[in-house]
Order: C-alpha cells, then sequence, then structure tokens
C-alpha cells in the first residue's frame, strides 16, 4: 500500500505536496482540472497533520451490524478513530460505535442535501459537527466539479464559528492512485466507498487497523436481518459503488493478518448470556 | 548746441503736466472707490459679525425667496446658486410648520412610510407575489421561510422622533466636526455601510440605528457571503444595535444576498434586526421625485431615507448631502468623507436631489447642514 500510494505525503492536499499553480485533475471527473491559486493554496496545512506512524486505529464503517454490537469501548481504545460520511454519534449509539473521532469524511452530497450547501443558515452544521470533537473533517473538495463548492464552504464555516473540527480536502492524485490499485485487484465499480478509500489510507498511515461496521450484507453471520447502516436502513443507488467485492478484498486482507475485521459484537451481554 | 533744445524741453514739460492730472484723476476715483465700496465691505462685516439674523427678517426672507425663484437647475449657473446658498447661511433656520405638514401629508398620500417603508407580515402576506422594483417581469413568491423574517408590523410610526439625522457620504462632512451634532438626534440614518471608526467619528458621530446595506458592495467585498462571513459581520457590529436595511427586492439579483445577512445575524446570535425595503415604496417614491424633477435611473438611497425621515420623524436634519466637486465657498471636495472614488455617472441625478434639499431647506421643511458645527 505504501508503495503505490505514499499516504503519509499524499493523503492530503497540503502546501508541500500541492504547490501554487499545480493543475490538479479531478479523480471523479472526465478530463476537467482545476489550478490552485492563492486563495485555496492559503487553505491547505503545511504537511500532512498527524504524527506518523499512527499506532492502533479504528476504522468506523457505518453498516448495521454494529447496532446492538457494544463495539464502542473497543472502538475507543484506539489511538485514532475514523469515520465515514458524518455519521450520528449520539448517546443512544455511543455503546455500540463509540464517541472519539480523530477523522471523519464528508460526502459534499450531505452537505447539499442536509445543509442547503451552506449557502442560507450555516448554524445547524457548526451544530451537528461539534460531536466530532477536535477531529478533522475529511473532504475530497477536488473529485467531483460540484464537491469544490460545498467543500470549500466547509473550511470557510468551521473558521468563521472559530469551530474545533479542521477541513483536510482529499487528494485527487491518491485517490485516482488508491482506485487503480483496487481495481487491478477486480473491483468492478464507478467508485470506490468512502470506507475502502479511508481502509486503505488507515493501512499506510497506521500499525494496526481494526475495522467495524464492513459488512455490506442484509442478513449477520447468524441469519438475522440487519438494516443497512446503523443509524437507518436507507438504501444506496445501486450500481455506484461494489461493496461485496470490496468486502471481499477487505475479507482477504484480514485472513492474511493485514488488518482486523470485527463482526461479531464485541461484549454484548446479552448474546453471551443467549450462548 | 545739439543737445540743449528748449522746444523739446518745453514739450517735454506738457507732456509731464498732462501726466500728472491724469494719476491724480486716477487716484482720486480710486480712493472714491475704496470709500465706496469700503464702507460697503465693512457694512457686510459686521453684518456677519452681528450672529445669525433671525428667521423672520426681511434680509432672510430675501435670501430664502432667492433660492426658491430657482425653479430648474439650469436656471442659474452654479456658481451662482452657490453665492445664494452660502447667503442664506447668515440666517437661523427654522423649521415652517405648516410647509413641513403639507409636504408631509402630501407623502403619507404617495407613500406612507410608517406602513410600507418595509416589508412586514401586515403588509407583505404568506402567499403574496411580491414584483420587483425594476425586474417588472420578476415575481418573488413569499413562502414560510422568508415570511417568518419579516417583522410583525413596522417598527415605527408617524412622527414617532423628535429629531432626526440622515446621514449622507459626502465629503463636505470631512473636517465638519459635525459628529456630536449628529449623535444628538433622537435618530440616525446612514447609507451603505459608512465607516464610522476613530478617524471619521469627530466628524461623522456613532450613533446608528438605521443603515443601509447596497447588495452590491456584498457582492463585491464580501464574496456574495458565499465564502467567509465574519469578516461581514464583523462590519455590521460596529453599528451596534443598528438595525439593517436592504433593497432585497429592487432586483432579482439582490434577493439571494439580501436573505443571506439575515442568515448571518441569526447564525451569530446578533440582536440586530434586518429589514428590506418594500419594492412598492421604493416605486412609489421614485415617481414622486420624478414629479419633482428627479431624472435618474434610480434615486439614491439618500433621498430615500431621507423621504422616510420626513414621515418618521418630526425634524429632519440632513448631513453630509452636498453632491458637487466644491464646497459652498468654492474649495474642492472629495466625493465621499472617506475616499473619492467617483460613481458611475448617469446612474443617480445627485445635483438635482440636493437642489431639491435646498428648496426645502429654505422652505423650512427640513435642514441641511453644509458648514462646520459650531457645538463642542
Amino acid at each position: 500500500m505504501e508503495e503505490c500510494c505514499d499516504p503519509g505525503q499524499l493523503f492530503a492536499m497540503t502546501k508541500l505536496n500541492s504547490p501554487m499553480g499545480k493543475n490538479l485533475w479531478f479523480d471523479g471527473e472526465f478530463l476537467y482540472s482545476v489550478t490552485i491559486d492563492n486563495a485555496t493554496y492559503s487553505l491547505f496545512p503545511q504537511a500532512t497533520p498527524f504524527q506518523l506512524p499512527l499506532k492502533k486505529c479504528s476504522v468506523v464503517g457505518n453498516g448495521g451490524i454494529l447496532k446492538k454490537s457494544g463495539c464502542g469501548k473497543q472502538i475507543d481504545q484506539a489511538d485514532f478513530v475514523m469515520r465515514c460520511n458524518l455519521p450520528p454519534l449520539s448517546s443512544e449509539y455511543s455503546k455500540d460505535v463509540g464517541s472519539k473521532t480523530q477523522l471523519v469524511t464528508a460526502n459534499p452530497s450531505i452537505i447539499q442535501k442536509r445543509f442547503q450547501n451552506l449557502l442560507w443558515s450555516r448554524k445547524a452544521f457548526v451544530d451537528s459537527v461539534k460531536v466530532y470533537n477536535r477531529s478533522y473533517i475529511y473532504m475530497p473538495a477536488f473529485s467531483m466539479k460540484t464537491g469544490t463548492g460545498p467543500s470549500l464552504r466547509v473550511y470557510y464555516t468551521l473558521e468563521d464559528f472559530g469551530a474545533k473540527q479542521a477541513v483536510l480536502f482529499a487528494n485527487p492524485n491518491f485517490l485516482r492512485d488508491i482506485g487503480k490499485f483496487w481495481k487491478s485487484k477486480g473491483i468492478h465499480a464507478k467508485r470506490l466507498s468512502t470506507g475502502l478509500f479511508l481502509v486503505s489510507a488507515a493501512l499506510g498511515l497506521c500499525e494496526e487497523v481494526t475495522i467495524y461496521g464492513f459488512w455490506p450484507f442484509s442478513v449477520d453471520l447468524h441469519g438475522k436481518f440487519i438494516s443497512h447502516h446503523y443509524y437507518d436502513n436507507v438504501l444506496p443507488d445501486s450500481g455506484f459503488h461494489a461493496m461485496p467485492e470490496e468486502f471481499l478484498q477487505l475479507w482477504f486482507l484480514h485472513k492474511s493478518g493485514v488488518l482486523r475485521m470485527q463482526l461479531e459484537p464485541c461484549e454484548d451481554p446479552l448474546i453471551q448470556s443467549s450462548a | 548746441m545739439g543737445y540743449t533744445d528748449p522746444s523739446s524741453s518745453r514739450d517735454l514739460l506738457g507732456n509731464r503736466t498732462l501726466f500728472f492730472i491724469f494719476i491724480c484723476a486716477f487716484a482720486v476715483v480710486t480712493l472714491l472707490q475704496q470709500i465706496l465700496y469700503g464702507r460697503n465691505y465693512l457694512k457686510r462685516y459686521f453684518e456677519f459679525y452681528e450672529g445669525p439674523l433671525e428667521y423672520n427678517s426681511t434680509k432672510c426672507l430675501e435670501l430664502r425667496q432667492d433660492i426658491i425663484e430657482v425653479k430648474v437647475l439650469s436656471m442659474v449657473k452654479q456658481t451662482e446658486l452657490f453665492d445664494r446658498w452660502k447667503s442664506l447661511q447668515m440666517c437661523k433656520w427654522e423649521m415652517n410648520v405648516t410647509e413641513a405638514n403639507l409636504f408631509k401629508s402630501t407623502l403619507s398620500r404617495c407613500c406612507n412610510a410608517p406602513a410600507f417603508l418595509f416589508t412586514t407580515q401586515k403588509n407583505t402576506p404568506l402567499g403574496t407575489k411580491l414584483k420587483y422594483e425594476v425586474d417588472t417581469s420578476g415575481i418573488f413568491h413569499i413562502n414560510q421561510e422568508i415570511f417568518k423574517m419579516f417583522p410583525k408590523d413596522m417598527p415605527y410610526h408617524r412622527s414617532q422622533f423628535k429629531k432626526c439625522a440622515v446621514v449622507g457620504n459626502g465629503g463636505i462632512l470631512k473636517n465638519s466636526r459635525c459628529g456630536r451634532e449628529i449623535d444628538s438626534a433622537d435618530f440616525v440614518f446612514r447609507c451603505n455601510l459608512p465607516p464610522i471608526s476613530e478617524k471619521y467619528f469627530t466628524d461623522v458621530g456613532v450613533k446608528t440605528d438605521v443603515v443601509t446595506v447596497n447588495p452590491s458592495i456584498i457582492t463585491e467585498r464580501f464574496h456574495r457571503l458565499e465564502k467567509w462571513r465574519k469578516p461581514f459581520y464583523d462590519v455590521l457590529q460596529v453599528y451596534e444595535n443598528a438595525s439593517v436595511l436592504l433593497p432585497a427586492f429592487y432586483n432579482t439579483r439582490n434577493t439571494d444576498v439580501s436573505i443571506r445577512v439575515k442568515y448571518v445575524l441569526d447564525d451569530f446570535e446578533s440582536q440586530q434586526a434586518v429589514y428590506y425595503f418594500h419594492p412598492q415604496y421604493l416605486i412609489n417614491v421614485s415617481r414622486y421625485w420624478l414629479g419633482q424633477g428627479v431624472r435618474a435611473k434610480r434615486i439614491s438611497t439618500g433621498l430615500i431615507l431621507v423621504t422616510a425621515a420626513l414621515e418618521l420623524c418630526e425634524e429632519v436634519h440632513l448631513f453630509g448631502f452636498w453632491a458637487f466637486p466644491m464646497n459652498p465657498s468654492g474649495i474642492f471636495i472629495t466625493h465621499h468623507y472617506y475616499d473619492n472614488v467617483k460613481p458611475r455617472p448617469g446612474f443617480h441625478a445627485m445635483p438635482s436631489e440636493i437642489f431639491n434639499f435646498l428648496h426645502m431647506h429654505s422652505k423650512g421643511i427640513l435642514r441641511v447642514h453644509t458648514g462646520t458645527c459650531s457645538c463642542c
């Protein structure tokens, strides 16, 4: 993983890896690029702002399998917790998914749908990210044309309010390299899921990776029906992501011991007593 | 001897006498002139130092008549108008209650600021299809979201305030030391986010009850509020509790940025109110002034505020309204008190607006301040 993509350097847009005037090709568009100007350049941090290498990392997917898993404590024990797509972390879920966050991704489409692109009132957004405390919000600003505006606006908004969270912009070159890497392993989808991007990045950034909530099927290991996400059962658009194929690849990694995948409940007394 | 020619010497003497007589005559005439004009000058000098003349003195009636006589701006030379205005300054100003009331009742029939100045929940109910002022084909549908932003009713009523100051941004305010007099008014209107920092406050004061914001400023200086918003919020905070007034429904381009201002202030939990000019009020005011000879693409914010103030206040004082490149004494001044950026030509008809104010001043309807303030 380090060989192909160098996450330590290229994970996010930084002043070091993206000098002014550099031409950036969007990884989610066909032949569309943007040149980094002074205004955009000033939004980047100097270098990747983590103490590398990170030791124990938890990558938390949003699969329904996390529901009633009781994995919260175990997730929080890691040094670095990554989450996908601004998931809810309210108290009713913290037992299963934990509460600690160091990095959370945000899809521009969520900003668009839930916060009207941050063009009108912005307080609702600022309040909603308060649960992530002092974490980084990782945004693919340069993947799709429509994502740039909302992503930059997240940055402006958080700075205006003096929020604790900081924004990191995903590096399209890194995302493209990861995409190529997995394509060569046989994942055929329009686009990789955020989860797989995060796991790939974690493998490059951390010494030890445990992943939770990665389970794309509608029944769990014991044949019980589960919801799509741990917080709702809204199914995604079909044909965009190839979740089962991604899962298979992660399963291979688990088998070969590169990462640890948590599928069973961690310490649920209810299950334990019934067993 | 060739060089002693008596005849030439005599001739010279004759010439000299003539020359002498001529000089004497000239001196006498100049002296007479000096005496005559000098007395006049002295008289004037004394007049000036007798202090301001009484409002009802015959001299003042004449001087006011001199200005009212000028029916259209092009009737006299600008310098002539300036001179008449300058002479009028030695008269005290008093409000002419009958004239003022007459004018105010005209305004209440045409425009009715106490009910229609802002869009309110009362005059713009939910579901109204609001017509824009200039984009005549444009219609804005008042939905729940926008309706909630409007105040229940107009926050001000007729003649609520005793003394109001409307502060224009003219360069005439520079070094006027009018700050304290402006701040002594009960209600102060300002136009277009003017600077009132320490550098300016002795001349322009700080008290602000209503400040207008031109959406073009938001577009140019604050990226339409689509990027950072704190800088804009910080600028508004300078005016403390002043209400922010925007022409949101002037044209379609203004609406989004104007509505965003409300969101910004709400997001930062500011106490400042946001109001929007009612487009029908703007149409009526423009129509009224067009009838008075103000022919322009658009009347200035200043004129709209003065018109509104005349209905909301008993006594209206204008500061910084002087749209000429020199002050009444002929000394060149900057365009604004804070910069010298000239406006787009042909957009506003400022001289014509000012001319109307001078007329109204002479009739005792409002007071235009163009000199330095004596207080403090």
